[in-house]
């Protein structure tokens, strides 16, 4: 059966109403009762699994699930080995390195040599230190980022800003910005290759329904 | 102090090994029916071979601290027999036909932990033979290999490196290889950012997804701007379909639906190791369906080991053991046991020591396999009996002092069980 992973968050409501429109009905996940992982389209044609989004590229690249939404951020942490399909749009947001407002620093060059970064991103903000030859001590972090230079444990941060709201009440600023993250149309290789069961038809679907949203 | 395996390596007990060599001796029976021949090659060779070809990075593989310069274990065969084919092999007479069984060695990338280390591989290797007639040797081999591991639910998928890569070559210098990247690994997202003309991005996004039924990607693939040697190419490619369609055992192709090839020019490689077919073999057994080999053709390759690059066309594949065997567990044929042996020879004393061994000798001198136990230790006769049951050996032998057997049959407890072992 056909199986896509969904990560949980930011992502879910989006990627559900995105699958709802191309006639696979996971709302379930929605719900706040609901505490199942795996559930079934009601019309049988199609399963979902509910992980977290750093998650959803191994599914993906173990063939456990066919199809998966995730954001760019995620893929391009994890360089997991998948098709990417379809950027999807949604879920944008930006990979930047922030430090306090309070410092002198205003770029990420300026900032001292072997000084310390705070991030959950660390493949990422390993590759961008190394592209601009600036050594730096990556401090690899769960979440609350902010806190590293809040609380002086590094001089910056590598993390994902949306609106920008959490770095300002935290008194810290954007100096750099990396890229752009959406969320991305991701699949197994082998069953794209192999078409499993008619894996192109839903891709196709969900490609006319971007096209027509643009 | 407890002694470990290194993270990734795997000891293989008797059952294993038991299950391993069923696979191992089905294939080697094609292999020989075919007119191969075994070669075994250093497991130890210089990096410089192993990444001549362009296919293995140095972070695949394991390296070995040696005064002979850099030395790695080998990560695949092919290297080795193109190397000792040019040097060893000069001078022999074309087609060589050889085929492996051992044990290949790829470092784990740093993100999969604890990943497998060492695999074991069996392949065949034609050397000196140009031309479809070769392609389809192989193939056809290989689906004798599937159909001899009653692997029924199968499936190749089937690429032409050497048309790929003529498709490739008319999109702009400095991006071709971008776009080879983005095709290779299915990344449709970045061949739509990169910048190209409107009609330069259609048929990349038409090599993408250039594959499926033969008959349909044939039929696109001509209607292409194809030059003369590509497009003789296809026509080597449609002979090939063309013959393979009729000769493929019937059992292989029991989804109704399709043919067991699927065609396609997007299975491609970012170096040019491939010159003509590539391929994957996939069984759809278990789920998700799985790649239980691979393999091509490489004409250029032993010319980058010949002294004075002087290349033979080479083709082959190679199929993964531990792939194999984990899509036949479970279809029941594997064996469920080690063998059991058919006598335990006791001595009932010490002076009937060299009139069991000479007993033991005797069965085991018998024209079919019989396998005889020794029994070593002063157990007493119930214990002894209790063990030959518990081993299912059916007849044991007590040798008395001068020298006389007395025989006597063991009735498993589980006689349920017994004769299917």
């Amino acid at each position: 059966m056909l199986t896509v992973a969904l990560p949980k968050g930011a992502l879910l409501k989006d990627s559900i109403s995105l699958l709802q429109s191309v006639g696979l009905d996971f709302s379930a996940f929605l719900d706040s009762a609901n505490r199942q992982l795996q559930i079934q389209d009601p019309t049988g044609k199609a399963q979902a699994l509910l992980v977290r989004t750093h998650d959803v590229p191994v599914y993906v690249e173990y063939g456990q699930a066919q199809l998966g939404i995730a954001g760019y951020d995620v893929i391009r942490e994890k360089k997991p080995q998948v098709a990417h399909l379809i950027d999807l749009g949604y879920g944008r947001c930006r990979m930047s390195v922030a430090v306090k407002a309070s410092s002198p620093y205003r770029s990420a060059v300026e900032l001292p040599t072997n000084s310390r970064v705070a991030s959950k991103f660390v493949h990422c903000a390993r590759e961008y230190f190394d592209s601009i030859d600036l050594p730096v001590e990556i401090v690899p972090l769960y979440g609350s980022v902010e806190l590293g230079p809040i609380t002086g444990m590094s001089e910056a941060i590598v993390d994902l800003v949306s609106t920008g709201r959490t770095l300002r009440e935290n008194g810290l600023i954007e100096i750099e910005i990396l890229y752009e993250s959406t969320a991305r149309l991701i699949a197994h290789p082998l069953s794209y290759r192999l078409n499993t069961d008619n894996l192109s038809e839903v891709i196709e679907k969900i490609r006319s329904h971007i096209l027509a949203a643009v | 102090m407890v002694y470990q395996s290194p993270a990734g390596a795997r000891d293989l007990l008797p059952l294993d090994v038991a299950q391993k060599r069923w696979i191992e001796e089905r294939l080697q029976q094609v292999f020989h029916r075919w007119g191969y021949h075994r070669i075994i090659t250093s497991t130890l060779e210089h990096l410089d071979t192993l990444m001549a070809g362009g296919a293995v990075q140095r972070s695949q593989l394991i390296q070995l601290q040696s005064d002979e310069g850099e030395i790695g274990l080998r990560p695949e065969l092919t290297a080795s027999i193109a190397r000792t084919a040019v040097t060893r092999m000069a001078g022999a007479l074309y087609p060589q036909r050889l085929y492996y069984n051992a044990n290949v060695f790829r470092r784990a990338s740093s993100t999969h932990h604890n990943q497998q280390q060492e695999f074991y591989q069996a392949g065949v290797e034609l050397l000196g033979a140009q031309g479809w007639l070769a392609d389809a040797e192989i193939l056809l081999l290989l689906a004798e290999c599937m159909q001899e591991l009653s692997l029924n639910n199968w499936c190749l998928i089937l690429g032409e490196a050497g048309i790929a890569r003529s498709l490739l070559s008319t999109f702009p210098a400095n991006l071709r290889e971008q776009v080879r990247y983005a095709i290779a690994h299915l990344d449709r997202i970045t061949l739509e950012t990169l910048p190209l003309s409107r009609e330069e991005c259609d048929r990349a996004l038409m090599m993408l997804d250039l594959r499926g039924h033969p008959a349909d990607v044939l039929q696109k693939i001509a209607s292409l701007d194809l030059e003369t040697p590509q497009a003789e190419a296809l026509h080597r490619l449609k002979s090939l379909i063309a013959l393979l369609n009729e000769c493929f055992p019937v059992s292989s192709s029991q989804s109704t639906t399709s043919s067991p090839i699927i065609l396609d020019l997007s299975l491609i490689q970012t170096f040019d190791y491939y010159t003509g077919i590539v391929f994957k073999v996939v069984s759809n057994t278990t789920y998700p369906a799985r790649i239980i080999g691979q393999g091509g053709r490489y004409d250029q390759l032993l010319g980058l080991y010949h002294p004075q690059a002087e290349t033979v066309s080479g083709i082959g594949f190679s199929l993964n053991i531990e792939d194999l065997h984990q899509v036949l567990l479970p279809s029941q044929q594997l064996p469920h046991a080690t063998p059991t042996s058919n006598w335990l020879v006791i001595p009932e004393t010490p002076q009937a020591y060299t009139a069991a061994f000479a007993y033991a000798a005797k069965l085991r001198a018998s024209q079919h396999l019989v396998r005889v136990e020794m029994d070593l230790g002063d157990s007493d006769p119930d214990t002894i009996r209790e063990y030959a049951r518990h081993r299912r050996i059916q007849q044991i032998a007590w040798i008395k002092s001068e020298g006389l057997p007395s025989i006597e049959s063991i009735t498993s407890t589980k006689s349920l069980l017994s004769p299917s072992q």
